[in-house]
């Protein structure tokens, strides 16, 4: 697959989102989308006139409206300006960040904000995932995002006892984060010594997949602005710089997993990282990293892709989860955001994951801002039956 | 002094100083009285975006007086009174430069009444206070039902809303057997959720909430009371956020294209057939014009099962809706991964389950076989992926 360097470097410059919620018919769909243009601004010290490009991007038909980013065109402010829009599933945020990514290094623009939004409750999300399935077949078939597929899996190799604990911790975790990020939809207080009564009482919803595990369905958007070496050390103090990203995807079938070690699946997010690790000199990833914003739409798929993107062997993932070395303070801090699994406005979700990695190697999260130095920083984006999205940021530009 | 709609006359003249807006005022250089009968005098007086009030008896040198009683100037100030009618019926007078009163609309900032803290034992006495004036007896008409509301907490207790006869009556407590029975471990819970802080949904599925009973009438209760409006939120009544409902309904045909629709002809004939791909050797269910992994165009036509054996299986809770009818599905269903005989590998052939069979349904794994299964087939077969019925247990 070639790969090529990019023209020109790229700096993140400013970042802005709304609180995510399942309740905002307070506003409509270009108003909650300026509350992130208006916060991004702010935050960089641009001003509209200092925006080169746009690039949009939502969930497909979510809301059904077809062409939004003409409707929105009063929240975002391309008017008269060059914009994209971009749609690719659950993987929309991540896309858009590589986009703008793109159209800067390229030399094209010198500064592009990007812009995902979501407002499930004006649609229907499983509806609308389902919708994703071939008409002739499958869509019979679906139910959204929803598989028990993962819980199963881990199960059968790490027994019952420990695989529904590693799940429970791990949602207890992102719980226990996103009480400090005052943006996450989902807040409850959950307490370790709940997880017992979790496991056994929270709603199913497939297999073993509970309710209180799937992530939630919000209304939100986010924005974030992309600027040329030049330009982002002219207008920033602190641009936080995008080195690379990666998308890999395959066939839109829905044995993701494989059933026989004998045929063996392609595993996206596992093929991301080696890729990405490798051209850039990455020998490992838990030690590198200083943050991963992932993509975990469930906590069981959280804990089980901890290991395709980290590489890790055996159950160096599982131990990840249960030495809490995933916690805000631990070796390798997970989602301190909450993740998606406390907020999920879906076309904003993956471009939340590259904002919030931003914002804690910037050191500007507030009250989940990890409490040492934030050099490296790594974000995913996840949809489809299979996509995946890495993006890898940098405080120094020295790589 | 008498309070009017809660708020005092002078409360209005004392926040003036910090309800003032500057840019309001640009250019105005004048005195401004207001006579409220039976409560005192007051002078404005504005001076290069400055202002002043004091509570004087002359008035002498002001443009213009304003002349009301107590009641019209602090309902026009809030919101509560239309200072148009006040004018017109007399009740609100002006003596001088009228054109010079109207600036005095753009000097100020609304007043808001100071709010004072309501705790969670307050909203709760409101909430339920408030139920019998929010009912809508058209709504409820020939229904008979008991809420009854357990809620947990240092300030909890138990309520019961009582429909019937087409009235409504709160208790405080529950006794008998409610229809539906709503938990909250917190009280607090219970009021954020009335304010629309916090959904339903996160609550359940966190565990802080329960209903039993009957839960379709639950989610009636909006239908049967007026919504609750939080008295902290403003001075005025609130703008209605109006939502539209729309419905889509499109009739769709899709071309099925001579591959998948060979396919799909093939199970009127009770035949399910594959495509082979002749670099990997998998075969492609549904058939497939093209295997993606080796990037090749299938070399033959493979006939395979019927029977097969489970591979995987998704026990499926959640009623989702079917987006093709829109009906929300029956629960629990099982939707399979059957490895056909003549398949291998992960060639499954995805479709659901016997209804009463998938509590019994074994998966395989490697190489140890999962639960044998046969298609049981429609009688009228029509090219589509109904044309089975479900698979069975092959026993």
């Amino acid at each position: 697959m070639a790969h090529r360097k990019k023209n020109r470097n790229v700096g993140i410059i400013g970042v802005g989102q709304t609180k995510h919620s399942s309740h905002r018919e307070d506003v409509n769909q270009p108003e909650m989308i300026h509350e992130a243009v208006r916060a991004a601004l702010d935050d960089s010290g641009l001003k509209l006139e200092d925006i080169d490009c746009i690039v949009h991007g939502n969930m497909e038909l979510f809301e059904m409206v077809f062409m939004p980013d003409l409707w929105h065109v009063l929240g975002t402010g391309a008017y008269g300006k060059s914009q994209f829009r971009i749609t690719t599933g659950g993987t929309v945020g991540a896309t858009l960040s590589c986009a703008a990514d793109n159209l800067v290094a390229s030399g094209m623009y010198d500064v592009v904000l990007a812009i995902g939004f979501e407002k499930l409750q004006e649609g229907h999300t499983t509806g609308g995932i389902t919708n994703m399935a071939d008409p002739l077949w499958f869509r019979n078939l679906q139910t959204g995002a929803l598989t028990g597929s993962t819980a199963y899996n881990i199960i059968r190799e790490f027994g019952e006892e420990r695989a529904k604990k590693a799940s429970m911790l791990y949602r207890v975790i992102m719980d226990k984060h996103a009480m400090l990020n005052p943006y996450a939809h989902r807040a409850f207080g959950l307490e370790f010594d709940q997880m017992d009564d979790l496991i056994k009482n929270s709603p199913k919803l497939v297999g073993d997949l509970k309710l209180i595990e799937m992530c939630s369905q919000s209304d939100g958007a986010c924005a974030v602005i992309y600027a040329s070496e030049e330009k982002a050390k002219k207008l920033s103090q602190n641009p936080v710089w995008v080195r690379d990203h990666v998308t890999v995807h395959r066939e839109e079938t829905f044995c993701i997993f494989g059933y026989d070690e004998k045929y063996p699946v392609t595993m996206t997010h596992t093929e991301a990282a080696k890729r990405l690790f490798e051209r850039n000199g990455i020998t490992d990833p838990v030690e590198y990293f200083d943050v991963f914003e992932m993509y975990d739409p469930a906590s069981w798929w959280a804990v089980d892709w901890l290991r395709d993107f980290f590489l890790l062997e055996g159950d160096e993932h599982l131990k990840l989860v249960e030495n809490r070395e995933i916690m805000i303070d631990g070796k390798i801090p997970i989602n301190p955001s909450g993740g998606v699994i406390a907020s999920n406005p879906i076309g904003a979700t993956a471009l939340l994951r590259v904002a919030e990695a931003a914002l804690q190697v910037r050191g500007d999260a507030g009250a989940h801002q990890i409490p040492r130095e934030v050099k490296h920083a790594l974000a995913s984006g996840f949809g489809g039956t299979m996509w995946t999205v890495l993006t890898m940021l940098e405080k120094e530009l020295n790589w | 002094m008498a309070e009017y709609f809660g708020v005092k006359v002078e409360d209005i003249f004392n926040t003036m100083q910090e309800r003032f807006r500057p840019e309001g005022a640009q250019g105005v250089d004048a005195s401004f009285g207001y006579d409220i009968t039976g409560e005192g005098k007051w002078k404005l007086t504005v001076k290069d975006g400055q202002m002043n009030i004091e509570e004087t008896e002359d008035l002498s040198d002001c443009v213009v007086v304003t002349i009301t009683d107590g009641e019209t100037f602090v309902g026009v100030n809030i919101g509560k009174v239309d200072g148009m009618s006040a004018f017109s019926s007399g009740k609100f007078k002006a003596e001088g430069d009228l054109g010079a009163l109207g600036k005095t609309a753009k000097m100020f900032r609304k007043y808001a009444p100071a709010k004072k803290e309501m705790s969670i034992r307050d909203y709760l006495i409101d909430m339920f206070g408030t139920v019998v004036e929010r009912f809508k007896p058209e709504a409820a008409k020939g229904m008979d039902i008991k809420f009854a509301f357990d809620l947990g907490g240092e300030y909890g207790g138990q309520w019961t809303v009582i429909i019937k006869d087409d009235t409504c009556q709160v208790i405080e407590k529950i006794e008998g057997k409610p229809t539906i029975k709503l938990e909250f471990m917190d009280a607090k819970d219970y009021v954020d959720f009335s304010l629309g802080k916090i959904d339903a949904q996160s609550l359940l599925a966190a565990g802080r909430a329960a209903v039993q009973g009957e839960i379709n009438l639950a989610l009636k209760w909006g239908e049967f009371f007026e919504k609750y409006l939080d008295p902290m939120a403003s001075g005025e009544k609130e703008q209605e956020l109006l939502v539209l409902k729309k419905t889509i309904s499109v009739g769709q045909r899709f071309a099925t294209g001579p591959v998948m629709g060979k396919f799909l002809n093939a199970l009127k004939d009770k035949k399910i057939l594959g495509t082979k791909c002749p670099e990997c050797g998998r075969i492609m269910l549904p058939a497939r014009e093209i295997c993606s992994e080796c990037r090749v165009r299938f070399s033959e036509w493979v006939e395979v099962g019927p029977k097969g054996q489970v591979r995987y299986m998704d026990y499926v809770y959640y009623a989702s809706p079917d987006p093709l009818t829109g009906e929300t599905r029956d629960t629990p269903y099982g939707m399979i991964s059957v490895l056909l005989d003549g398949c291998k590998g992960n060639d499954t052939f995805a479709h659901i389950v016997r209804n009463d069979q998938i509590d019994r349904i074994e998966f395989g794994w490697n190489e140890m076989a999962g639960t044998r299964v046969r298609p049981v087939w429609n009688e009228k077969r029509t090219g589509s992926i109904f044309d089975i019925k479900y698979f069975e247990i092959d026993e």
